[in-house]
């Protein structure tokens, strides 16, 4: 297996339905190995972009190709992937194991290999006991195996999974997450992903796509995009974030001043001296202090206890600025509503956004 | 009122209340199979099994003598032999027309497929003398066929298109394909398209994904519609009797014409054979397709 290779390759595939564009222009590489993942709200197009790699669908302009076979006209049966599908679609009337020795079968691989492989397959999610059953008669989680068992057992070149944890219930999906990780990193098969829940991308993946409206908005390690939000939509669908405005006051060496109203900040930014600028800082990157520590002034409006962090909502000349403080003392539990408070961050914590 | 306060605490009088009220709905159709259908069923076999008589409307010895007639006789044989042979051809090319219909109503729009429903349901909605007589019409030695293929010369005398195997079998099977159409679009219509595309993800073509996964989703609905194809053909005495002439009998016919003629216990031993021949090739139709495989029963 050579390194850096790439397994799936998108070049400027767009795809309409009806003149309405649902993909546009998506470019992305996906190297060997990779946990990659479509992130974003509901028809955003993470969906008919893995469609449109599983063949279902077939690009309006642009290339696809599989461990570089140019597959953009090839049909899905002659495409070399596997799919766990959102409701798992088992096939109702085949034993699991049956289930699982579908795509061995297809490719005509001989009986006695074939129930070897399955087995090892069931084996390799634990479900060795049931074999003979129907999907019907199994948990969502053990159907979702099953579904995994299936598409793993032909040793894709890559796996695509449409929402596949979705169907579960909250305790058994972060079980899940954890156990597809591992099976995942085990065995090195190239995954794409698809899922509207930001802390199952960030969770699961080594990179992920934000896409809003058919186009990806940026491409990066779940730290990365985390951290370094490029734009308003990606700050607030991964995860939460406070929004500032301001104009820039002073500029020099790649850092700014810039008057919010309410006061000034300085963040790390080359630009201009009268540039309207608006960037994002993570609530638990904000400090919290007296009025006497320094920083902008601000009430406490609400407090919101969560178990591992408590969420504290300020209010700053009638800006909401929320807080997330760590439990790990008794200090957040001592704001009380009403409190006069100073707010401050990090020169590095304020992300300066793009404008759109 | 009382009888909920009861019901509701969860003592056995309370479920056995419930358990009643329950019942009561069903309790007058129940009644009424009983009385109209399964009473008179018994009562029929039990005729069957009685000697004829001269004088009554049957004998008082109990006897195999009218099945021993119906199966020993050839006649009786061959015309269950007729029966059979019609009513598989009318069910077998039924499901071969109905299939791609069903297919392609199955991916019309929700809006198309009613329209299309519709359609299907209105020659239903037509009385099948009406219908036997439009084919006598068509098919006779005056009808459309043979005045269209005499003028034309391409015929000197009119063909005997009428009164054959292939004008009854034409006149059921334009009657009861919507039947199967309609039986089998509801099973494909509620198939997730996502069956058929894991199969393809998994590298079955389309010939492939057909054998192994549609046709076999789609399982209940080919049984109810051949069960009902097949029924509905065995029953059908008055297209058979149009457009098959005097002549042709099947068994329907003669168990007709045996009650006619007053051979009650004879018309009896007949009807039962007549359901057996249904039941059998029900039960068959069950055990070849297997549509309890889909609801993940072996």
């Amino acid at each position: 297996m050579a390194a850096g290779e790439i397994d799936v390759r998108l070049e400027n595939v767009s795809k309409s339905f009806d003149r309405v564009e649902a993909v546009k222009d998506v470019s992305v590489d996906i190297p060997r190995g990779q946990f990659f993942s479509l992130l974003g709200p509901s028809g955003c197009g993470k969906t008919t972009t893995l469609r449109l790699v599983a063949g279902f669908e077939h690009p309006s302009a642009g290339a696809i190709y599989i461990r570089g076979a140019a597959v953009t006209r090839v049909p899905p049966y002659r495409r070399d992937y596997s799919m766990v599908f959102q409701n798992f679609a088992l096939f109702p009337h085949l034993t699991v194991a049956e289930n699982v020795a579908f795509g061995l079968r297809m490719r005509r691989v001989p009986g006695p290999e074939r129930a070897r492989r399955a087995r090892e397959a069931l084996a390799m999610v634990k479900l060795e006991g049931l074999a003979e059953r129907y999907p019907r008669q199994l948990s969502g989680g053990q159907q979702q195996r099953v579904a995994l068992a299936r598409a793993l057992v032909v040793q894709p070149a890559v796996l695509l999974l449409d929402e596949p944890l979705g169907a579960l219930d909250k305790k058994l999906r972060e079980e899940m997450q954890v156990e597809l990780r591992e099976l995942q990193h085990r065995l090195g098969t190239t995954t794409l992903f698809v899922t509207h829940d930001q802390e199952e991308a960030l969770t699961m993946s080594d990179r992920i796509a934000i896409m809003r409206d058919g186009v990806i908005e940026q491409i990066g390690q779940p730290r990365e995009v985390y951290e370094r939000p490029r734009t308003e939509f990606v700050a607030s669908f991964l995860g939460v974030s406070n929004f500032f405005d301001g104009r820039i006051t002073a500029a020099a060496n790649g850092s700014a001043t810039v008057d919010l109203g309410f006061g000034q900040a300085v963040l790390s930014h080359r630009g201009t001296v009268g540039e309207a600028v608006r960037f994002a800082v993570r609530p638990e990157k904000v400090r919290l202090g007296q009025i006497s520590t320094g920083g902008f002034a601000a009430q406490v409006r609400e407090i919101v206890y969560r178990g591992v962090t408590t969420h504290i909502y300020l209010d700053c000349h009638g800006n909401e600025v929320i807080v997330f403080l760590q439990n790990a003392s008794s200090d957040a539990l001592a704001w009380r509503i009403g409190d006069a408070v100073a707010f401050s961050w990090e020169r590095d914590s304020a992300v300066v956004l793009d404008r759109g | 009122m009382p009888s909920s306060s009861i019901a509701a605490d969860g003592s056995p009088l309370g479920d056995l209340l419930r358990q009643l009220r329950s019942w009561s709905l069903v309790a007058l159709p129940i009644l009424f199979f009983l009385i109209f259908f399964a009473g008179p069923l018994l009562y029929l076999f039990v005729v069957s099994l009685l000697e004829p008589s001269q004088t009554e409307l049957y004998g008082t010895n109990v006897t195999l003598q009218n099945y021993a007639k119906v199966l020993g006789d050839e006649f009786y044989l061959r015309i269950i032999q007729r029966t059979l042979l019609v009513g598989a051809l009318v069910t077998g090319i039924a499901l071969l027309i109905a299939y791609p219909v069903a297919m392609a109503i199955a991916r019309m729009t929700p809006r198309w497929r009613i329209i299309a429903m519709i359609a299907l349901m209105f020659p239903l909605m037509l009385s099948n003398v009406v219908r036997a007589y439009g084919w006598i019409a068509v098919l006779g030695r005056q009808g459309v066929v043979n005045t269209v293929l005499t003028q034309a010369e391409i015929i000197d005398a009119p063909l005997a298109l009428l009164y054959s195997i292939e004008a009854v079998v034409l006149g059921l099977m334009t009657i009861l394909l919507p039947y199967m159409i309609i039986s089998i679009a509801n099973s494909l219509t509620g198939l997730d398209r996502s069956y058929a595309e894991a199969a393809q993800s998994l590298g079955a073509g389309p010939l492939r994904t057909f054998i192994h996964v549609t046709w076999p989703l789609s399982s209940p609905g080919v049984a109810a519609g051949m069960q009902l194809v097949f029924f509905l053909t065995l029953s059908a005495y008055v297209t058979i009797a149009l457009l098959g002439g005097p002549r042709f009998s099947l068994l329907v016919s003669m168990v007709y014409r045996s009650a006619m003629a007053f051979q009650w216990t004879f018309s009896a031993a007949l009807a039962f054979v007549l359901l057996g021949v249904a039941l059998g090739v029900g039960a068959l139709i069950m055990l070849v397709l297997r549509p309890g495989r889909v609801q993940g029963r072996g």
